[in-house]
């Protein structure tokens, strides 16, 4: 009793995909087939339980927190399907290793299709709904796999991707169905829905029409049935697998498994009798029409199923047990005919039923499985299907409905005609213009007729035969499997004697026999109806593409649309919250003193440099207005007093300052100049919607700052007073300089990692898209070179060592004074920018720079700063004091001091990697 | 005073919003650097009081030091923000040399 049995098939699909040598792929069909079969005497052997204790319940926990598990459910419905699946499943798989015999993608379909058999047996014995919906999917996806097993033929992609629309389409209105379900239900396990009626709950027409929809598209009732033809693309042991005995019969399942919950309603009964009996008939019509022997199968097919849906919405489950019956017989009928149609196909090339004729000497086999199985499908005596014939007869009658009858009677007496064209047309009749074909018959043979080994038939033979020894042994074999699916008393008897039901059942073999006799005349009339199935998909299809064709055309691939859009939305959703909870805030407005005013006044500063950024046209001019502006900021922070920030903003809006102006000098002025007159010539409306978005963004952004800063918890000050009350244990005076190197040291390690990366990523984008042809031919361009004179030459000769000293001053001494790492870096990479300002690149002599050197060095160094206490036992970035050292001066070096010039090395490579790839990207090395 | 720095966030960000919506990509990388100042703004606004004295804790007899978490918070965000905008600048370079503009709507290899 494990519950991952149902997985054997899967596993089986991964196994054979492995297979190595060429014996074993040669048998392996006979061990799949085997493992069908062990797993179908597995289930059987599961039928005394279920009959002695009810429904076998597994469950399986998946994910405990969100409850869900695997549960599978095993009652008589569940076993009858399984029985089927895995039966024919096995005698399909025989059949596939001769059909297939030198396709070199054998193996390929033998994995898919046993993936197909997992998932249908998945289907059939789920325990809850949600289990069944997924392996539901999986029979569609598989299924089109299948379909479009040829997948260089554009028909068979074609069809496929139809088979996948219709039935994942239902797939999703079952998904919302079954959902419902559950919640009306108060579960989504079947053990406690089945003892549920939902068909006086308030959801019921809504449960029951998406599970129709699912139902319908998968077992393609119309008007969805015509997808089912199309799958015809498939290799036929996939037809002869999921057209007749397991994809289009999970819709049937799933409609029997929730009969006990839904079918009390008056919307069940109607919609299925209605929908079955159109489907009943215009497969049967279309079917004798079919000159294509598949095709032919197909349209039977979907009469057939039309059939099934038809008895099972019979009122008061009058047709469920004729269902069950129906089920059956049709699989152990149907499946030996498509495979006896695939054995004609292999021999011939040709399944045109024209083409075809007086088989019957050729392939003896053939013929007698075919009359076999078609005995059955004609509903003959004494075979299985004449049993569900007379049960679907007697269900009818009992429903008392002329119009039901009718159609019944006619469908089975197209049904026989059917029958009678395959069997005789193929088999019997004389070869149509004999001299013809015979050249054409040699021709095939030549091109695509195979020599069939004698073993292909004995898949279909043996199911076909299953149709005969079932119908004998009715009361032993069938009677109590259908009874153990069926709720009430079920008694079947081969022959009833001479009853109402016999004599309409002989009504339309003789009704079919004279349709088979007229058809030269009725093949004769044209029958075109305007709006067929397939048009209708295409028209559909065809829409769904000009709607996203319509789509695609409001995309404007302009940057500044897209972020308009964006930072409106944004600017919407910040402003809503924030002004809510400014509302309920005291806003007091505290102004002291000089400090204050002097704050206020560079705020003003810095947003008049702003606007004039903006208002600049020339981007010199703007980056300037720009540099001024965090000039203001980095007195803002200077009059905190915080020296160590203001010193590193004002270093580094320098660098930016130089960098932006170095960048500016790299692209042509007349590029520049254009898209600097389009800011304004966008239009009056771009400019007013840039304004809105801006003005939104800024409110938003401002009643949220507005919000922070008055709601802070002032005077709650645990966290600074901690850091000002123990920056003195790492033996410095900064606090700020404390946090930076110990107290937060690995933010600061990553931090430098970023930046380092950052300038990677510089030289990466530049390398990448550097102009090779102006290659190492860059001079300092005009504008620049008059900066080039004696006087700044001998300035930039004297600034570079005086800045590394400056450096090395702020480095050593970050632990009592402004300055650190950080900022000796920028005062570096800046003393380096001037450098190449002044001499360009074609002096040599910061050649021997090797920025990514620094960078390395510095990263390791900081990490084994950090690393290094653990070896000692101690913690990841311990302080460590190594005491005073008597050079230079005053300085008290400790871990903190190492780090610093960790972080001074990474700064500084970046810094000059960044310099170099902006300023000179021709000049990269080889990364 | 702190609620007039946060007026002056709402106001540079927008202007930086303002600025990054220009079809000009340099325009733009500067409309960039203009939120990165803002965003900075606000974090020194946010400390949890005004100071008197530097934080040094040599000072810390003298008066009320300045908040050491925001500055510690500034300093390396000032550094990331000169990164990212290298970055960015090295990306408007990568439009110049490669689509020959600086004007994000002739930019429209992006477009699907």
């Amino acid at each position: 009793m494990e519950p991952g049995l149902i997985l054997i098939p899967f596993l089986v699909a991964v196994l054979v995909s492995w297979l190595p040598g060429e014996t074993a792929r040669r048998w392996a069909h006979w061990g799949i087939a085997g493992v069908m079969l062990a797993l179908f005497i597995w289930v059987l052997a599961l039928l005394p339980t279920i009959q002695a204790q009810g429904p076998i319940v597994l469950s399986y926990t998946w994910v405990e927190e969100f409850d869900l598990s695997v549960d599978l459910y095993i009652d008589g419905l569940a076993a009858l399907f399984a029985l089927l699946i895995t039966g024919i499943g096995a005698g399909v798989f025989l059949y596939a290793g001769y059909y297939l015999q030198d396709d070199p993608r054998k193996m390929r379909f033998y994995a898919l299709l046993s993936a197909f058999t997992g998932s249908m047996l998945g289907v059939v014995l789920s325990g809850n709904v949600l289990l069944l919906f997924i392996c539901w999917e999986l029979t569609s996806i598989f299924s089109f796999t299948l379909i479009g097993f040829d997948g260089k033929n554009q028909a068979a992609r074609a069809a496929a991707s139809q088979a996948l629309v219709i039935t994942g389409g239902g797939g999703l209105a079952l998904l919302v169905g079954l959902i419902l379900l559950g919640s009306a239900s108060g579960s989504f396990s079947f053990s406690e829905i089945l003892s549920q009626n939902l068909s006086e709950h308030p959801w019921y027409a809504g449960i029951t029409i998406l599970i129709m929809l699912g139902s319908f598209t998968k077992s393609a009732q119309f008007p969805f049935h015509f997808w089912l033809p199309g799958g015809m693309t498939a290799p036929t042991p996939a037809s002869a697998f999921l057209h007749s005995a397991t994809m289009v019969k999970a819709g049937i399942y799933l409609l029997a498994r929730m009969s006990p919950t839904l079918a009390d309603g008056g919307l069940w009964v109607t919609g299925l009798t209605t929908v079955g009996l159109i489907t009943m008939l215009l497969g049967a019509f279309t079917a004798i029409r079919q000159r294509d022997l598949k095709g032919l199968l197909a349209y039977a097919t979907v009469s057939w199923l039309g059939t099934l849906v038809f008895l099972l919405g019979l009122p008061h489950g009058e047709g469920y047990v004729a269902a069950m019956v129906g089920i059956i017989g049709h699989a152990l009928y149907k499946s030996p005919l498509f495979m006896v149609a695939g054995a004609v196909d292999h021999a011939t090339g040709t399944r045109i039923i024209d083409k075809l004729g007086g088989l019957r000497k050729k392939m003896p086999g053939a013929a007698a499985t075919a009359i076999l199985a078609g005995l059955s499908m004609a509903g003959i005596i004494p075979l299985l299907g004449f049993v569900a014939k007379e049960v679907l007869l007697e269900s009818t009658l009992e429903s008392h409905n002329t119009l039901f009858l009718i159609a019944v009677v006619a469908s089975a007496s197209l049904t026989v005609a059917a029958v009678l064209i395959f069997v005789w047309d193929v088999f019997f009749r004389p070869a149509a213009a004999k001299h013809e074909a015979h050249d054409a018959h040699e021709a095939h043979d030549a091109h695509h007729g195979h020599a069939s080994s004698p073993l292909m038939l004995v898949g279909p033979g043996l199911i076909a035969a299953a149709g005969l020894v079932t119908a004998l042994g009715l009361e032993q074999l069938i009677e109590p499997l259908v009874a153990l699916a069926s709720p009430g008393e079920v008694s079947l008897y081969l022959f009833h004697g001479f009853n109402t039901a016999f004599m309409l059942s002989l009504t339309a073999v003789a009704l079919g026999v004279v349709i088979f006799l007229t058809r030269r005349i009725w093949l004769g009339w044209s029958l075109t109806t305007p709006l067929t199935g397939t048009k209708a998909y295409y028209g559909f299809m065809r829409g769904l593409n000009g709607a996203g064709d319509f789509v695609l055309r409001s995309q404007s691939g302009k940057l500044s649309h897209y972020l308009a859009i964006m930072l409106g939305v944004v600017g919407v959703l910040l402003i809503l919250p924030a002004s809510q909870y400014l509302g309920s805030t005291n806003l007091t407005f505290t102004f002291n003193g000089s400090s204050d005013f002097m704050k206020a006044v560079l705020l003003v500063l810095s947003i008049a440099a702003i606007i004039a950024s903006i208002r600049f046209k020339g981007h010199l001019l703007a980056a300037l207005a720009l540099g001024v502006a965090g000039y203001a900021v980095g007195g803002i922070f200077l009059l905190e007093p915080g020296p160590d920030v203001a010193m590193v903003q004002i270093l580094v809006e320098t660098l930016a300052a130089v960098l932006v102006i170095v960048m500016l000098s790299r692209i042509s002025e007349s590029k520049r100049k254009k898209a600097a007159d389009a800011i304004w010539g966008s239009g009056k409306n771009i400019l007013r919607r840039d304004i809105l978005v801006s003005v939104l963004v800024g409110l938003g952004v401002g009643a949220f700052a507005i919000a922070a800063v008055v709601n802070r918890p002032m005077r709650d000050t645990t966290v600074p007073d901690w850091y000002l009350n123990n920056a003195g244990q790492v033996g410095v005076t900064d606090v700020v300089g404390a946090m930076i190197t110990d107290f937060r040291g690995a933010d600061t390690m990553i931090e430098i990692i970023v930046f380092a990366m950052a300038a990677m990523g510089v030289l990466t984008v530049l390398y990448l898209t550097r102009q090779k042809t102006e290659k190492s031919s860059f001079q300092v361009p005009a504008s620049l070179s008059q900066i080039s004179t004696p006087l700044t030459r001998l300035a930039a000769t004297l600034l570079l060592p005086v800045a590394m000293v400056i450096a090395l001053a702020h480095l050593l001494y970050a632990g009592s004074a402004p300055g650190d790492g950080f900022t000796a870096g920028v005062v570096g990479g800046i003393s380096v920018a001037l450098w190449y300002q002044v001499f360009g690149y074609g002096g040599k002599r910061l050649r021997r720079l090797r920025p990514e050197l620094l960078i390395g060095i510095g990263i390791m160094l900081a990490i084994l700063n950090a690393v290094a206490p653990l070896l000692s036992g101690g913690a990841f970035l311990q302080h460590n004091d190594f005491g005073d050292v008597p050079l230079p001066a005053g300085l008290h070096f400790t871990s903190t001091t190492l780090f610093e010039i960790a972080i001074f090395l990474t700064v500084f490579g970046s810094v000059i990697t960044m310099i170099n790839a902006i300023t000179n990207p021709e000049g990269i090395e080889e990364l | 005073m702190s609620i007039l720095f946060a007026v002056a966030t709402g106001i540079m960000f927008g202007l930086g919003i303002f600025q990054l919506l220009r079809r000009d990509l340099v325009k733009a990388a500067m409309g960039f650097y203009t939120l990165f100042t803002a965003v900075n703004l606000f974090m020194l606004a946010a400390g949890a009081f005004d100071g008197e004295v530097p934080a040094y804790t040599d000072q810390l007899a003298n008066g009320q030091p300045s908040d050491p978490v925001v500055q510690g918070l500034l300093l390396t965000a000032i550094v990331i923000s000169l990164g990212s905008y290298c970055l960015i600048l090295g990306l408007v370079n990568v439009s110049a040399n490669r689509f020959e503009s600086v004007d994000s709507h002739e930019v429209d290899q992006l477009k699907g």
